[in-house]
């Protein structure tokens, strides 16, 4: 029936159009950002009104302008590095503690399990905000003040994230542990082996949101290192953006290079996810 | 079978965690030898600001004769001084504070009441070189507790070729022996609206922090009003005083006659939009580097007609000694030597700002622009220190409240009861 | 089955252990030196001087205006912000489940607001809602609706914040939906397929109960943290105008930070705190989320 083969091609042609122009709502700040790296900041003001604002200006040797009086500004590479650092830190410790509760609060049936899951979620009401003094407090009587375990060690577990494994390990059938147990296997290998591989998509989720949110996180490690060669790149960031005069263009490149890692641990997390699914979908549920 | 290797992960994780919490901070910066002090500083050491303090501190640490050493610690700061101030508030609140560090100005009277400065008045030397505004802000109950090693101004920048084609001629323009009016502002203002149909001047009004107290205030005291009376004790009879009043009348006027405007444009200055903008120094840096096409000039603070008293903000980042150190002659030392000429002149002259000395202005005038010349000239004639208040920043934000609550003229259209309202609102704040 | 799930009780210690201390450390102890710190005059500047004054903080808090208006403007907050962003969550998540060509594409658009910095999208919000030259008026008056203040006005303000949360948070939701869908097993879907379910009765029979935990899920973390809004109002109007969109969390960090008064905003968040945990509990037992926890 082509008839019918014509309509299904015009439904999927403009509903791409509808899901474009969608994605454009969202997509035209990172745009524009990336658009006024490029530009003198005169230009980013100038343009702002209309269309040019989202297109790079026709002077392809002045692109790079604001990036190298950034660089002469900043050694950007440092505090990049420190901030790859604490991110990879903080996401492979928050998947390997948070994913550990969810496995033992899923699980496991033990005294008081309700009830701890429970204190668990009434600590997320607990706005972060309110209480960095006394976090700061603690961190000093531990002694790691000015180390970067300061700035790892209070991200990593999150009722958020263990709730969230928990969730996933709710929807594995026992069954698979059990006939596991069977066949000789520990709890710990459970975990390793079966419960882990299965929960690629809570991973892929937690890894993604546990290394943004290292990545923005200005106050903390301001707060707790006094060497200037361990600031994260978002000290340096804030800094550009506030100390006056303000050089937008500036701004706007610095955003655009702690920005670009964000976005490669995105897709690279979100492609690993749609592989580990493959697998997962044909056998082992 | 693995069980003993999960077991492993959770002790290990465990006992580092004890082990930690167990041996508390070994640095202690007291003791051995007093001659070594720790300075924090609230900006990067790779801003202009950084890079002069690193030479003053080369500098401190190979001229001073008894062998002191000062090492720096920056910590770049946020916004309004978040990030850093957190900070400070954290040492404090575990006593880590370094033996001396940098304030804003504001912040003297809450700091020296609150004993985390020291007085140190007998350690600086020529302090009759300094700027009254300077002393003024760094002076809470008669005694010196920080000093001011920079200044700041605020000017009312205009558009040369708007003018012209508006019709204001050079001789219309004011100047600090003649400054306008209110009066004369309005007409000009009322001029340059019609001819642009639209606000002639960005007054920054949709900025709610301290650039509203901080830029605004000095309308106030033209008046000859005020926000506290001297001992900072009643707000009452004075912020609701009818020379304050006079001020927020002219403020809610501009953007009722639509002159200017609570919601400015972004840049509209610096793009030719607005006709004038009341900014800071650093709009100068500003326009000479990115924005080369505007030709422009800097006018002083209009006056009230009552008075036609000339007056301009001020203030800005001080040094100070913590008063838990034990080294206050080597911290003395640091800080005078910081604050003097020599090095007061790299300081200013590195981060384009205005010096905090008379001599070191002497010394800028040849060196730098013209619109410069004018705003270190304007904060000589006439700068006025903010309040030193120990709830500051509550005063502040009140302030800033009150000057929404004029501009928004339909809400609030009488001037008189609002201030009545917003001087008890201050009043509970002051002791 | 009973006797092997008791055997393992004992070893579930061990896996909780880790995440349970680094959360007493740095979640539960900071709160609870809050509770005793609501009971003095702590102020930030002199920590050595405070002193105990019983309840003070709390008789305070009752008579406190502007406590009651934010809580009153983060009601109206919650009660917009919710079905709007979940809403719009869920559909970015339908979307992108399906495969289509360019995808990856589409995925990163709508993620976008949640890695690109507030610096950049709050400049551009603020353009675009300004009232005298923004892209936003311009477009109403192509429908000739007269020019709104948006961001200016105390009673737009609030909504303009809700529209913008929502626009920046739906992409995080929409990762955890995705998530979800992406655990629901395909055959499910393949042997309703066979059964002649069409797309909406997939959707309604298969889709939203399989959704049903991530659903929960999100509905109560969105809620907690729809409570939290700090950083929208923070950055774009400092709570105004006129304390239009002040909020308990930014009344509290004001507090204890700018205005130093650490044992009153201790006090607060005690408050708030203990607020949010009975209303989270009432929302749940309304979307029927307890039986999963």
């Amino acid at each position: 029936m082509p008839n019918h083969n014509y309509k299904k091609m015009a439904n999927t042609i403009i509903s791409t159009i509808l899901i474009t122009l969608l994605a454009l709502l969202f997509l035209f700040p990172l745009v524009w950002m990336l658009v006024s790296s490029m530009k003198p900041e005169a230009a980013i003001y100038k343009d702002i009104g209309g269309i040019k604002a989202f297109l790079p200006s026709f002077d392809i040797g002045s692109w790079g302008t604001a990036y190298r009086e950034l660089l002469s500004r900043f050694n950007v590479f440092i505090y990049l590095l420190n901030s790859i650092f604490y991110g990879l830190s903080v996401t492979i410790g928050s998947i390997i503690v948070n994913s550990l509760a969810g496995y033992g609060f899923s699980k496991f049936r033990f005294r008081g399990r309700k009830m701890l899951f429970g204190l668990l979620l009434a600590l997320l009401v607990i706005p972060g905000e309110t209480i960095i003094i006394q976090k700061f407090q603690i961190v000093r009587s531990m002694g790691i003040l000015n180390t970067p375990l300061a700035v790892i060690f209070p991200s990593l577990a999150a009722p958020f994230y263990i709730y969230m494994f928990k969730n996933f390990f709710d929807a594995i059938s026992d069954d698979v542990i059990e006939s596991a147990q069977l066949e000789g296997a520990s709890m710990f290998t459970i975990y390793w082996r079966i419960m882990l591989p299965m929960a690629k998509p809570a991973i892929a989720t937690v890894g993604t949101l546990s290394f943004i949110g290292s990545w923005n996180d200005y106050i903390w490690p301001l707060m707790v290192l006094t060497d200037s060669n361990r600031f994260p790149l978002q000290v340096a960031i804030t800094n550009i953006n506030n100390t006056q005069p303000v050089y937008m263009n500036q701004v706007m490149a610095i955003l655009t290079i702690s920005t670009i890692p964000l976005i490669i641990v995105y897709v690279f997390f979100q492609k690993y996810l749609v592989q580990g699914l493959g697998a997962s979908g044909t056998g082992e549920k | 079978m693995k069980k003993w290797k999960l077991g492993m992960i959770v002790a290990a994780a465990a006992l580092s965690v004890v082990a930690l919490a167990g041996c508390t901070a070994g640095k202690s910066s007291s003791g051995a030898d007093d001659k070594n002090v720790t300075m924090w500083v609230h900006f990067s050491k790779e801003d202009p600001e950084g890079k002069a303090m690193v030479q003053n501190i080369t500098a401190f640490n190979k001229e001073n004769k008894k062998g002191y050493k000062a090492t720096v610690q920056y910590i770049p700061r946020s916004g309004s001084g978040g990030g850093y101030e957190d900070k400070i508030n954290a040492a404090l609140n575990s006593n880590s504070l370094p033996d001396v560090l940098t304030l804003d100005g504001p912040n003297t009277a809450a700091y020296a009441d609150s004993k985390i400065i020291q007085p140190l008045g007998k350690y600086i030397t020529k302090k009759s070189d300094i700027l009254p505004s300077i002393i003024d802000q760094g002076t809470y109950k008669g005694k010196l507790y920080a000093v001011g090693y920079s200044e700041s101004g605020v000017g009312f920048y205009y558009n040369k070729k708007m003018f012209k084609d508006a019709g204001i001629t050079e001789a219309e323009l004011p100047t600090l022996d003649k400054p306008w009016t209110w009066d004369q502002f309005n007409a000009i203002l009322k001029k340059l609206t019609e001819k642009y149909q639209g606000p002639a001047i960005d007054m920054q009004l949709s900025d709610h922090s301290e650039m509203a107290i901080y830029s605004l205030a000095p309308f106030v005291w033209s008046a000859g009003g005020n926000i506290t009376n001297k001992a900072g004790t009643k707000a009452v009879g004075y912020f609701d005083s009818a020379a304050t009043q006079s001020a927020f009348k002219e403020i809610q006027d501009m953007v009722k006659n639509g002159y200017t405007t609570i919601s400015p444009k972004q840049k509209g200055f610096q793009t030719g939009k607005y006709a004038m903008l009341m900014s800071g120094s650093w709009t100068i840096q500003e326009l000479d580097k990115q924005y080369k096409d505007i030709s422009y000039g800097i006018l002083p603070y209009p006056v009230s007609p009552k008075t036609k008293k000339l007056v301009s903000p001020t203030g800005s980042w001080q040094y100070a000694m913590s008063a838990s150190t034990t080294k206050t002659a080597a911290s003395g030392a640091l800080i005078d030597f910081l604050s003097a000429k020599a090095q007061m002149y790299r300081t200013s002259m590195a981060n384009t700002v205005l010096p905090a000395r008379k001599s070191v202005s002497d010394e800028m005038m040849s060196k730098v622009t013209e619109p410069m010349r004018f705003l270190i000239k304007q904060n000589q004639e006439s700068g006025h220190a903010r309040p030193v208040l120990v709830k500051y920043p509550q005063v502040s934000r009140t302030f800033a409240e009150t000057v929404t609550k004029a501009t928004y003229y339909k809400e609030n259209p009488d001037i008189s009861a609002l201030m009545k309202k917003q001087a008890q609102e201050i009043q509970q704040y002051l002791k | 089955m009973r006797s092997t799930l008791s055997a393992r009780s004992k070893q579930a210690w061990l896996y909780v252990a880790p995440a349970l201390l680094l959360l007493t450390l740095f979640l539960f102890v900071p709160a609870a030196l809050s509770i005793y710190y609501s009971l003095t005059d702590y102020n930030m500047l002199a920590p050595q001087a405070k002193t105990f004054i019983g309840l003070g903080n709390y008789f305070k808090l009752f008579g406190d205006p502007i406590f009651w208006k934010s809580v009153k403007n983060v009601g109206q907050f919650v009660l917009f912000v919710m079905p709007l962003q979940v809403g719009t969550a869920l559909g970015l998540a339908l979307i992108v489940h399906k495969q289509r060509p360019g995808n990856t594409f589409f995925k990163i658009s709508f993620f976008a607001p949640v890695v690109v910095s507030l610096v950049v999208t709050s400049v551009l919000w603020l353009y675009i809602l300004n009232p005298e030259q923004g892209l936003l008026n311009g477009i109403l008056a192509q429908f000739g609706i007269k020019a709104q203040p948006f961001l200016t006005s105390p009673t737009q303000a609030m909504f303009a914040i809700i529209g913008i949360s929502a626009w920046q948070g739906a992409g995080y939701q929409m990762l955890i939906f995705l998530a979800g869908l992406q655990n629901i097993p395909s055959d499910v879907y393949e042997a309703a397929t066979i059964d002649g379910a069409n797309k909406w009765e997939r959707f309604i029979h298969i889709t939203l109960p399989m959704l049903k935990p991530t659903s929960v899920m999100i509905l109560t973390t969105t809620f907690i943290d729809a409570f939290k809004l700090i950083i929208q109002p923070m950055v774009m109007t400092q709570g105004g105008p006129m304390d239009s969109t002040i909020t308990p969390v930014y009344y509290i960090y004001r507090t204890g930070f700018t205005d130093r008064s650490l044992g009153y905003a201790s006090a607060m968040t005690m408050v708030y705190g203990l607020a949010i945990i009975i209303f989270t509990i009432c929302q749940r037992k309304i979307t029927g989320g307890d039986n999963n926890a």
